[in-house]
């Protein structure tokens, strides 16, 4: 398990509701929070890959605009990345790749989501424009979470899921939130809570669905003997990458109780790194729903199809449990700022691996796996993290 | 009672026109590649199967199967006067998915039950919807059975 990259930095400014400070304010501050937690100065980096924001911020040209803000010239690339709620992932990837195929030897990974200035109804008229055809879609009022509530419903009938089963993964999620200091959603829920929430998308409710969120956040990544020689750090050790080739719904009709593009992106993943699924000492996923969380368990491997319902209610992804699943408390309790939701997934890792992860830390977690998503999980990117003096 | 405008109007061009103009007519339509038979939905002007751009228009029976729904309480703005509505995605018989909305009850609505389509009269244009299908020859048969 040779490291491509290793994590060397991170910093981010905890998930919620960002008012009257701007972008670049929110942006610098984790920047700067990563780039000193790396023991590093600015002057060590060789690459910016920015998150592109999304339309509601203000300053267009952000990354470029970033560089001018923080009088910081760049020699190997500065640029913006965007494949909706995967871009954060995105930009992960390709600070990785700058330093694995050796253009950079440090790279930062950063990006900021400022969007709660701006009301839902029309937050939502740009989102389903994003999430569906203009034209053959969007006139039938469809809206982001309504493509994953036809995955439950499906689900439900296949497999028998009860409500109360799915009501397991938001509860577990907040448990989590609510010993993460980042994490937006930090008052407890109980499964009534989540059955007698308001309706979103039936049978999805509010508590089953994520909130709306500003964050910002940074990953330094550089060159494995650069991070040796710096002390603490996680290494990146493979990647997996699929899109089906789809946009929300093929016309072909295909399963929604899986999703093939994470079954195939994870399994290049685990090839790569040499491991199994089993091997996972815990998974960070970008789960926006219950039963996105659900799905996807089964998709990358943790639980046979048809089980994930009866694993969560089981505490089997909890801290604690077999396998914990998004020990940040995940989208819908960390909060869900969505360009830089997988950033978010990259820090909680990296703070599990090197077992700063104070009360919700996995015991001896050694690796990890991090997702993100763009559609109806119609593509997957997954990295695989480790430290090795960790694993058992 | 004045004519619904739709909030959200689809754009028409040239190659869509049949289309929409099919529902009008109560036809839902859609392309088929004459060279490897792939039916596409929505209609493309080249096949997204094999990438020929010799596909010719089709009409489809507008009967299927209610593969999934769900019923959106919360709403963009512009849909929030709709609400609540329930999304579907049908499994046409001619082996094709389309989503779209079905107008029965959330209690009357079970996975995999028949559904047949229905045409929505709005402008600029007219929409295809869903309904259960209540298919005569079911009940007929079961009286056939009676002694
Ligand atoms: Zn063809």
């Amino acid at each position: 398990m040779e490291p491509v990259a290793s994590v060397v930095g991170i910093g981010a400014l905890p998930v919620g509701k960002y008012v009257d400070v701007l972008e670049h304010e929110m942006l610098a501050q984790a920047l700067v929070q990563a780039v000193t937690d790396a023991g590093l100065s600015k002057e060590d980096i060789d690459a910016l890959v920015f998150a592109l924001p999304r339309p509601y911020c203000e300053q267009r040209y952000f990354g470029t605009f970033m560089a001018g803000y923080l009088d910081m010239p760049v020699d190997d690339i500065l640029l913006e990345v965007l494949g909706n709620g995967m871009t954060g992932g995105l930009a992960f990837d390709l600070a990785v790749d700058r330093v694995a195929s050796g253009k950079a030897k440090v790279a930062v990974a950063l990006g900021v989501n400022r969007e709660m200035h701006v009301p839902t109804g029309e937050h939502m008229h740009l989102s389903m424009r994003a999430v569906g055809d203009v034209d053959f879609h969007v006139p039938f009022g469809v809206t982001p979470i309504a493509w994953y509530a036809l995955n439950a419903t499906r689900y439900m009938h296949e497999y028998g899921l009860t409500r109360e089963q799915l009501a397991s993964i938001p509860v577990k999620n907040r448990r989590h939130a609510m010993l993460n200091p980042l994490a937006q959603m930090r008052k407890e829920i109980s499964i009534q809570d989540v059955l007698d929430a308001r309706q979103i998308v039936r049978p999805l409710g509010l508590l089953d669905v994520p909130p709306r969120s500003d964050g910002a956040v940074a990953i330094v990544v550089a060159r494995p003997d650069i991070a040796r020689s710096l002390g603490r750090h996680v290494d990146v050790v493979s990647r997996g990458f699929y899109h089906e080739g789809i946009h929300q719904v093929s016309s072909r009709p295909t399963d929604l109780t899986t999703f093939e593009s994470a079954r195939i992106a994870s399994g290049k993943a685990y090839e790569g790194a040499g491991i199994t699924a089993s091997d996972l000492d815990f998974a960070e996923v970008y789960a926006p729903c219950s039963i996105v969380e659900l799905i996807l368990t089964e998709s990358i491997g943790l639980f046979p199809r048809g089980t994930g319902g009866e694993a969560a209610a089981a505490g089997e992804s909890s801290i604690g449990g077999r396998v914990p699943v998004s020990p940040s408390g995940g989208l819908a309790s960390r909060g869900h700022p969505p360009h830089v939701t997988p950033l978010y997934n990259v820090y909680e890792a990296v703070e599990q691996l090197r077992g700063e992860a104070g009360d919700r830390q996995v015991v001896g977690a050694g690796i990890g796996a991090v997702t993100a998503e763009l559609g109806d999980y119609n593509a997957t990117l997954m990295h695989i993290l480790s430290r090795p003096e960790n694993r058992a | 009672m004045p004519t619904e405008q739709l909030a959200y109007p689809p754009r028409m061009t040239e190659f869509t026109a049949p289309f929409w103009d099919g529902l009008r007519e109560g036809r839902l339509s859609t392309t088929q590649c004459t060279s490897c038979a792939e039916i596409s939905f929505p209609p493309k002007p080249l096949c997204p199967g094999c990438w020929s751009s010799d596909v010719t228009w089709i009409d489809l029976r507008g009967t299927g199967t209610l593969r999934s729904y769900t019923e959106v309480s919360a709403a963009p703005s512009m849909f929030a006067h709709e609400v609540p509505y329930t999304l579907c995605l049908v499994d046409l018989d001619e082996g094709v998915r389309c989503l779209s909305r079905v107008r029965n009850a959330w209690d009357e609505l079970v996975p995999d039950a028949r559904v047949e389509v229905v045409f929505r009269e709005a402008e600029p244009a007219y929409l295809f919807e869903f309904v259960l299908f209540a298919d005569p020859s079911t009940s007929t048969s079961e009286e056939q059975e009676l002694p």
